[in-house]
């Protein structure tokens, strides 16, 4: 076990350094391909004063020479900008010249709260509907959970959120305000925006909707690991002891198939951002997944690096979760 | 002796003390596959006294397995459903019980150990989790208590170290003892009917033996009634005490098992017997009995040995199926000519 998992955290740490030193070089490779995008800082036509430029350069760390010369890996700038992260140091914006680091610590905690409740919701529906429909294979519950689940997947999230924005959630929100008041739990939770006095309750709804993104592949991947346990040899051993259908489900049915789930949850984790950019659009949540839009729409180079950092960080810690998590459900990785 | 800790659910409703142990009679299971009906079982016969053991020996897909499945109520259903018969234990028919009730025969008094313990066992909880869980559930015993009972089923049949064994997991141990984890939990909760599905199949020779004599002795020790399946004869030569050879779904010849080494009365039989090595007969050709085990969807007319059959007759045996003729006092066979084969005259 020890073994297995010191392995795994240098996994980690390995693959989050190559994915660092890749980030990296894409953007010094298009700052050497496609100029110097200190002069946006002077907007576009007009010919910087060279003292002026040099200025900038330097404040964005861009004063070094290897930026002029194509495919050069750029050691030196990479070093400087892990160990300005490591001392906390993300960098300003170029819009507005806001601390980067001072951002993250307010969009991380609300993108993880919309995963948080988004996780919840797919896991949970998944889980449901997967169990039932594989105790019913072939019937009509069966067809109706996967006819209804490719139906909630295959409805684009956005549409969902247009829809529960401008359909649903003044009127829910009124006729709770009516009922419980406007300060209420009650009275947020239905919001069609975010409120940043109520962080929790007002990302509930927009975190049940992104769970709903992977529902169908989920429900599918529970349903198709519980049949394969159900018709097993253990099953059929659980059954001759004499034990209750009830706790040969959860015991040596649904336990056994957490282990492909908690894979296909780790997938729907790394994708849920691409609902994130979305709902964190439309609903306004000051979250990781609106930063990267706007930063790839203002050309905000360091806004874009810190956030796929970010994301990669994310990535590879879910991935390290679920490879702990196979060692706590499955004995034979634990002693391997 | 695994006495019980708790309330025990130890007499079936109705039962008779006086009444065999185990009768089964004309037992039926068809499946289902694609809309037609496959029968599997067609029609099985027999008892099985306390402290007696039954060797059901066949080929491959003779419904052996499915045979046990159905006594204890365990069928994949569907596919598979028991269409007819009766299956009685001390005069009480199972197959008329509700599920609480066949719940509560399973383990209690019938038990079954299957062939490949690898898979039979649940790989994600210890061996001592899936032992205890039979007292948890059917006697209320605690986790204290269910892992003690535990330990000492391990040390019963012969796992060294059971202590410290018990929190290990089925892929910890090696395949002679996971198939004695396999018999210590049918034994847990002291049924009077074993069955055994070929328990030593996937194991190497010696291990074999082995687990043959555990078998053999925890019978003596229990007093239990043992049904051994198995597809090699030569296997249950000195365990067993009547044999019933099975062919495509049906028991074909029935008696005490020196009757059936010494004089088989059905030919599918002897050509079993002429298919196991011996070793008064070194350097002699071991026959294999030609052609394949015939398929339950599509069975032959008449006698469905007949075309692999060397006594047949061309006429009779293709056309009409054979009843059970006795040969001899108790011991009865599902060919014409059985007085015949049995005299060793065809
Ligand atoms: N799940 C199933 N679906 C359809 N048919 C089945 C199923 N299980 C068993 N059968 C049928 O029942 C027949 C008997 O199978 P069974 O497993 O009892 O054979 P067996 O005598 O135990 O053979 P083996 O020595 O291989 O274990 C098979 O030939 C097969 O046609
Ligand atoms: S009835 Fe005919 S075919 Fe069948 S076993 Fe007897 S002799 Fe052979
Ligand atoms: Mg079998």
């Amino acid at each position: 076990m020890g073994r297995y998992v010191i392995r795994r955290l240098l996994q980690a740490l390995l693959t989050l350094f190559i994915t660092l030193f890749l980030l990296h070089y894409l953007t010094a490779l298009s700052v050497q391909i496609r100029g110097n995008p200190a002069l946006l800082f002077f907007g576009g036509e007009r010919t910087p004063d060279p003292a002026m430029l040099a200025q900038i350069e330097r404040l964005y760390g861009l004063d070094n020479t290897c930026f002029d010369r194509p495919g050069d890996p750029c050691l030196g700038p990479f070093v400087e900008r892990l160990q300005n992260y490591a001392a906390g140091d993300f960098g300003t914006t170029l819009n507005g010249n806001r601390d980067v680091g001072e951002l993250l610590t307010i969009y991380i905690p609300n993108t993880l709260r919309l995963f948080i409740f988004s996780t919840i919701t797919l896991v949970t529906l998944a889980m449901v509907l997967g169990t039932w429909a594989a105790r019913r294979r072939g019937g009509l519950i069966d067809h109706s959970v996967r006819g209804a689940t490719i139906l909630i997947d295959s409805v684009p999230v956005f549409l969902i959120l247009l829809a529960y924005v401008y359909i649903l959630a003044v009127p829910l929100t009124n006729w709770a305000r009516d009922i419980w008041g406007a300060e209420s739990f009650m009275g947020q939770v239905f919001r069609p925006n975010y409120n940043p006095d109520y962080p929790w309750t007002t990302i509930i709804i927009p975190g049940i909707i992104v769970g709903t993104v992977g529902l169908a592949t989920l429900t599918r991947l529970v349903r198709a690991s519980q049949l394969e346990n159900l018709g097993s040899d253990f099953v059929r051993t659980a059954k001759a002891k004499g034990l209750k259908t009830g706790r040969i489900t959860v015991v040596h049915v649904v336990r056994n198939s957490m282990i492909p789930i908690v894979t296909g949850v780790g997938y729907t984790f790394a994708f849920a951002l691409s609902g994130a950019v979305l709902t964190e659009g439309i609903m306004g949540i000051p979250g990781m997944g609106r930063m990267i839009f706007q930063a790839v729409q203002r050309q905000e180079t360091n806004l874009i690096i810190v956030g796929l950092t970010v994301t990669a960080v994310v990535v590879i810690l879910v991935t390290l979760v679920v490879d702990l998590l196979y060692a706590v459900l499955d004995p034979r990785i634990r002693y391997d | 002796m695994a006495e019980t800790t708790g309330p025990a659910a130890d007499v079936l409703p109705g039962s008779d003390m006086n009444a065999p142990l185990l009768e089964v009679e004309d037992l039926r299971v068809e499946f289902a596959v694609r809309g037609r009906r496959i029968p599997a079982v067609r029609g099985v016969n027999f008892a099985l006294e306390q402290g007696k053991t039954l060797a059901v020996v066949g080929e491959s897909g003779s419904g052996k397995s499915v045979t046990s499945q159905a006594i204890m109520g365990i069928l994949d259903s569907p596919p598979g459903f028991v269409t007819g018969g009766e299956v009685r234990l001390r005069g009480v028919d199972l197959l008329q019980q509700d599920e609480e009730t066949r719940r509560t025969v399973r383990g209690n008094h019938i038990a079954i150990v299957f062939q490949d313990a690898l898979s039979a066992l649940n790989p994600v909880w210890s061996v001592g989790f899936q032992l205890g869980e039979l007292y948890r559930v059917h006697r209320g015993a605690g986790r204290r208590a269910a892992e003690q009972k535990a330990i000492e089923l391990l040390d019963q049949v012969g796992i060294p170290d059971a202590k410290n064994r018990v929190g290990h997991y089925p892929h910890q141990f090696s395949g002679g003892m996971r198939q004695r984890v396999m018999i210590a939990m049918a034994l847990a909760l002291d049924p009077e009917v074993l069955i055994a599905d070929e328990p030593t199949t996937a194991l190497d020779v010696t291990v074999q033996a082995q687990i043959m004599r555990l078998l053999r002795r925890i019978q003596d020790e229990r007093n239990m009634g043992l049904i051994l399946i198995t597809h090699d004869l030569g296997v249950v030569a000195d365990v067993a005490d009547d044999v019933a050879v099975m062919y495509a779904g049906q028991i074909v010849e029935r008696a005490n098992i020196h009757d059936v080494f010494a004089r088989p009365a059905h030919p599918y039989t002897k050509a079993l017997l002429r298919a196991i090595p011996r070793v008064d007969a070194v350097g002699r050709e071991l026959e294999v009995i030609p052609g394949l085990p015939p398929n339950p969807a599509a069975l032959p007319s008449g006698c469905p040995f007949h075309p692999r059959c060397r006594a047949a007759d061309p006429e009779r045996c293709g056309d009409e199926e054979p009843p059970d003729r006795q040969a001899a006092e108790g011991h009865l066979a599902r060919c014409h000519f059985a007085e015949e084969v049995y005299r060793d005259e065809r």
